[in-house]
């Protein structure tokens, strides 16, 4: 509940910049759903795009705060540092990644030098894994690691 | 005295037994617990608690902590059927027994569990689902192959427990990589509920845990019983060697559950 909170902290002290973040991701606005009034900064990597029928949006607040829905309903991301190792034999790294109640055993890998659009990846491998179901309320529901 | 048997070398009848038993602690609390209770417990201890340590995942007391869980759960079992040799499977996933047979943890491996063991008609009901469902859900293969037993001798081959900085990034440690190569590339590979934070909402859970913990064991046979890291004072943030693990008993520490012939069951 007070990571909720914070975050609408957040977005309502970035409305100041709300006029030049609409001029600059102006269709993108136009597209969206939301009210022009109250619209958070904007960054050019957040998304709202269709993906084998289910609506994904993604914002990027910086790390850890990042927020994903899919079909409007919020999934809660936790931050994690970690290994991967890879299947295909390749040489294991660390990088920090997104787990959430769905892929809680499988982080995907968020933005950094080596990766980029983390978070529409990760929308995407949920949409995967519901597999045409949609989130409960559960899944909005965050902890910490 | 449990022996706990390979899902390969069971008898239907066993098979039968267990899922049963399953079933009967689904709506019969015993001994203070009850079975969405385990759930509650996954969920809860997955995270960092107030105490600040990651009780249960990516930290050094993984292996004891599931030892305690699935020890528990086993004891529970055996009270609500009355029979005090029922005992948890293991599932070896290296080899070509599946569990998900319809004598056993439900046929259905591709969506929806809605017809035969683990059904809701079968007496079934999944809890605190992230997915918006009231079938349990299964997506065998479609995040995650099965480990060879090439991985597995690989992983086995890690000869240092653990180490700083104890957590899901340490290279050179064997909990960290049976942890990631094993134990989360299963609850990938089966998918589903599996793949979830409430994955005890699945049955095979519990025998992919007990797969986890019997190669904990081999791998203590062949480094040493007592070998657990960190071994005594105040690593921030973990589980020592003598310290309480949450929400276990008092004395429920890693040194206590280090030696399975203490601890009433054995791998058959």
């Amino acid at each position: 509940m007070t990571d909720v909170k914070r975050r609408d902290v957040l977005r309502y002290s970035a409305a100041g910049a709300v006029t030049t973040a609409t001029a600059l991701y102006g269709v993108q606005a136009l597209t969206g759903s939301e009210p022009a009034e109250g619209k958070p900064r904007r960054d050019p990597r957040d998304f709202d795009e269709d993906y084998r029928g289910k609506r994904i949006r993604g914002r990027h607040f910086g790390r850890g705060r990042d927020e994903l829905h899919v079909n409007d309903r919020p999934l809660a991301l936790t931050e994690v540092s970690t290994l991967f190792v890879p299947e295909d034999g390749s040489e294991p790294y660390v990088a920090v990644g997104y787990i959430s109640a769905i892929n809680h055993y499988d982080p995907v890998e968020i933005d950094d030098a080596r990766t980029q659009d983390g978070l529409r990846r990760l929308g995407r491998r949920i949409v995967d894994r519901l597999n045409g179901l949609e989130l409960s309320a559960e899944a909005g529901k965050g902890h910490f690691h | 005295m449990a022996v706990r048997k390979s899902i390969a070398d069971m008898t239907s009848a066993e098979k039968t037994a267990f899922a049963n038993a399953l079933r009967q602690f689904k709506t019969t609390p015993v001994n203070g617990r009850s079975y969405n209770s385990y759930i509650d417990q996954h969920i809860t201890y997955f995270a960092r608690t107030s105490d600040n340590i990651s009780h249960a995942h990516q930290s050094p007391s993984f292996f004891p902590w599931h030892r305690e869980y699935l020890r528990l759960l086993e004891f529970d079992l055996q009270t609500v059927s009355g029979n005090p040799n029922l005992f948890l499977p293991y599932w070896d996933w290296t080899g070509s027994v599946s569990p998900f047979t319809a004598d056993f943890c439900g046929a259905i491996t591709n969506g929806s569990v809605s017809s035969g063991n683990f059904s809701p008609n079968w007496g079934w009901s999944v809890y605190r689902s992230s997915i918006a469902t009231s079938f349990l859900q299964r997506r065998l293969g479609q995040n995650a192959s099965r480990p060879t037993a090439t991985t597995v001798n690989n992983v086995q081959s890690y000869s240092v427990y653990d180490q700083s900085p104890w957590n899901s990034t340490v290279s050179n440690s064997y909990r960290n990589r049976n942890e990631i190569e094993l134990h989360n590339r299963v609850h990938n590979y089966v998918g589903g509920h599996m793949g979830t934070r409430e994955a005890p909402n699945d049955p095979v859970f519990w025998l992919h845990h007990c797969n986890i913990d019997r190669l904990w064991w081999l791998w203590q046979q062949s480094r040493g019983i007592d070998t657990y890291q960190p071994r005594t004072g105040t690593t921030p943030g973990v589980i020592d060697n003598t310290e309480r693990m949450r929400p276990f008993a008092t004395g429920k520490t890693p040194s206590a559950l280090r030696d399975i012939t203490t601890l009433g069951y054995s791998y058959a």
